[in-house]
């Protein structure tokens, strides 16, 4: 379904993506994770196109997208739910979710307000109530729901435990597995790896601009490296960032 | 009742003109465009109208028309290189865009009458047309505001990255409401032509950029309310206490300096969030009270 080619992106020279080559079938959930500055959000940004990249290709559905404008391809169905919320906090939750439907263009919709209820239901009880009195990891799933309200056909999502107490990490996990069991196709850009490894069919580990490794995230979460690197030994830290 | 109206009726028409070009800033800036390009595009629907109506013998109806396409036309392409500008950035390159009208203005003596002005334009437009244009406007900036197209304005302004992860074409909605801000500036810089006889291309140069940019500020720039409150009282103030009128410009930097500092959101705006927010109380009191 989406398929990156060789991709490269630089800030003033900078490199901050050096030749990232990946793909993501339909269905599938993929999880890209890494350490601070690794680009990571460098790459979903120069996937949907809110970043220029500076060689490379990309290709949603067999159509090539790599010079479209960001709104386009939102307007595709390739949604990116951005880092840090930002959800708009002087609107109602059901304000915020509407908004979605915006990036529908004239695609059908795909999720109504009761699909997206049934997902996170805490955001039935807080429809009417402003979106910026909610919790952070509330608001993660308003902005979550407000991009399944666009009719995503891929969800590009950028560190949704930014911020979060571990008990919500895994609250917003949950709510991502859930997603994942109704077919949807997902990638998933993390800083949390055992969470990351936990809910994706694939994981792919990106350094200094590079992807290291790739593997079913199954047998990732038992590579004795990764597990060195990026998800200690220790259990009592797995909600950490 | 006629002594009254011979009283008041000059400043109502002011202040019917004035909450023209107040709604025409409001919606560039309620969709995150930082314009002051509304005296400019005043200025050539003014300008528009007058020449076509002295010179040509055009019928007033078929200027103040032209006026309003010309400020339509001028806004649009204005929009073209703005949308790569942010911020500050665009508030200098439209000031720079009044200051190029103006100069022209002068310059081209035998077309707009240079600095001597404009004369013998027909006084055509009395009180009622104002009223009418100015209902008629307000009323189309509320209808706008309750339709997606407000919503998406609003949406830019707060957030423009996600703006665009929604799927908006920021530089499209945003030559929207230049447009449509354009629109308004030429019509009421046409309808100011044919109300005052002569114009004057100081009429709208940096006082009126000021002028507009505070009954906005001071009003708020969000709900329709903003410029209506805004404007009327930055135009009665200096009328009621008459000495400061002289000042006028002393008198809104002053007004200016307070409500950024204790109301940024303007007046309107602050107000009607704090009746939104006693009310959302009064109600979960009640609610808690049910429960009980």
């Amino acid at each position: 379904m989406l398929e990156v080619q060789d991709l490269a992106v630089s800030y003033r020279g900078i490199r901050a993506l050096r030749g990232v080559s990946l793909n993501v079938a339909a269905g599938e959930t993929v999880a890209l994770i890494g350490p601070n500055g690794a680009g990571k959000s460098s790459l979903l940004n120069a996937i949907s196109g809110l970043v220029a990249k500076a060689g490379g290709r990309v290709a949603f559905d067999g159509a090539d997208i790599t010079r479209a404008s960001p709104w386009s391809v939102a307007a595709r169905g390739l949604l990116q739910v951005p880092e840090g919320r930002q959800v708009f906090p002087g609107m109602s939750v059901q304000e915020n979710l509407l908004l979605g439907t915006t990036a529908l263009g004239a695609r059908p919709a795909t999720w109504g307000l009761d699909e997206v209820f049934a997902i996170f239901p805490i955001l039935r009880e807080r429809r009417a109530q402003l979106a910026g009195s909610l919790s952070g990891g509330q608001q993660q799933m308003l902005a979550i729901g407000r991009a399944l309200m666009g009719g995503p056909r891929l969800l590009l999502l950028d560190e949704p435990s930014l911020g979060l107490a571990p008990l919500i990490v895994r609250q917003v996990f949950r709510a991502l597995a859930g997603l994942k069991a109704t077919g949807l196709t997902i990638l998933l850009v993390e800083q949390n790896a055992r969470q990351a490894l936990a809910v994706s069919d694939r994981a792919l580990v990106l350094e200094q601009g590079r992807i290291v490794r790739q593997g079913a995230s199954a047998d990732l979460a038992h590579d004795p490296a990764i597990i060195a690197s990026y998800l200690g030994q220790d259990e009592a830290h797995a909600g950490g960032g | 009742m006629a002594s009254l109206y011979n009283a008041w009726g000059p400043i109502l028409d002011l202040y019917l003109l004035q909450l023209g070009f107040a709604f025409s800033q409001y919606l560039v800036l309620r969709a995150g465009v930082f314009s002051l390009a509304t005296a400019a595009l005043a200025a050539i629907g003014a300008y528009t109208a007058g020449i076509l109506a002295v010179k040509h013998g055009v019928h007033p109806a078929l200027g103040i028309l032209a006026g309003t396409g010309m400020g339509t036309a001028a806004a649009l392409v204005l929009s073209w290189p703005l949308a790569r500008l942010r911020g500050v950035y665009q508030a200098i390159a439209t000031l720079a865009f009044v200051q190029i009208v103006l100069s022209l203005n002068i310059w081209a003596e035998g077309l707009t009458g240079g600095a001597m002005g404009l004369m013998n334009i027909p006084r055509v437009v009395g009180t009622p047309g104002l009223l009418a244009a100015a209902v008629a406007v307000t009323y189309i900036i509320w209808a706008i505001g309750r339709t997606r197209i407000g919503r998406t304005f609003d949406v830019i302004r707060e957030n423009e990255a996600v703006a665009v992860s929604l799927g908006v074409s920021v530089p499209r909605w945003q030559a929207l409401a230049f447009a449509l801000s354009g629109a308004i500036a030429g019509l009421f810089g046409a309808l100011e032509a044919f109300h005052s006889y002569a114009l004057d291309p100081n009429i709208f140069g940096f006082s009126f950029l000021i002028a507009t940019l505070s009954y906005v500020v001071f009003g708020g720039r969000k709900s329709v309310l903003g410029p209506l409150v805004g404007t009327a009282v930055l135009i009665l103030l200096p009328e009621l206490a008459r000495p400061l009128a002289e000042n006028r410009v002393l008198v809104y930097g002053l007004l200016l300096i307070l409500v950024i500092n204790f109301l940024p959101r303007g007046v309107a705006d602050t107000l009607l969030d704090a009746w939104h927010r006693r009310r959302l109380a009064r109600r979960s009191a009640a609610a808690a009270e049910a429960l009980r």
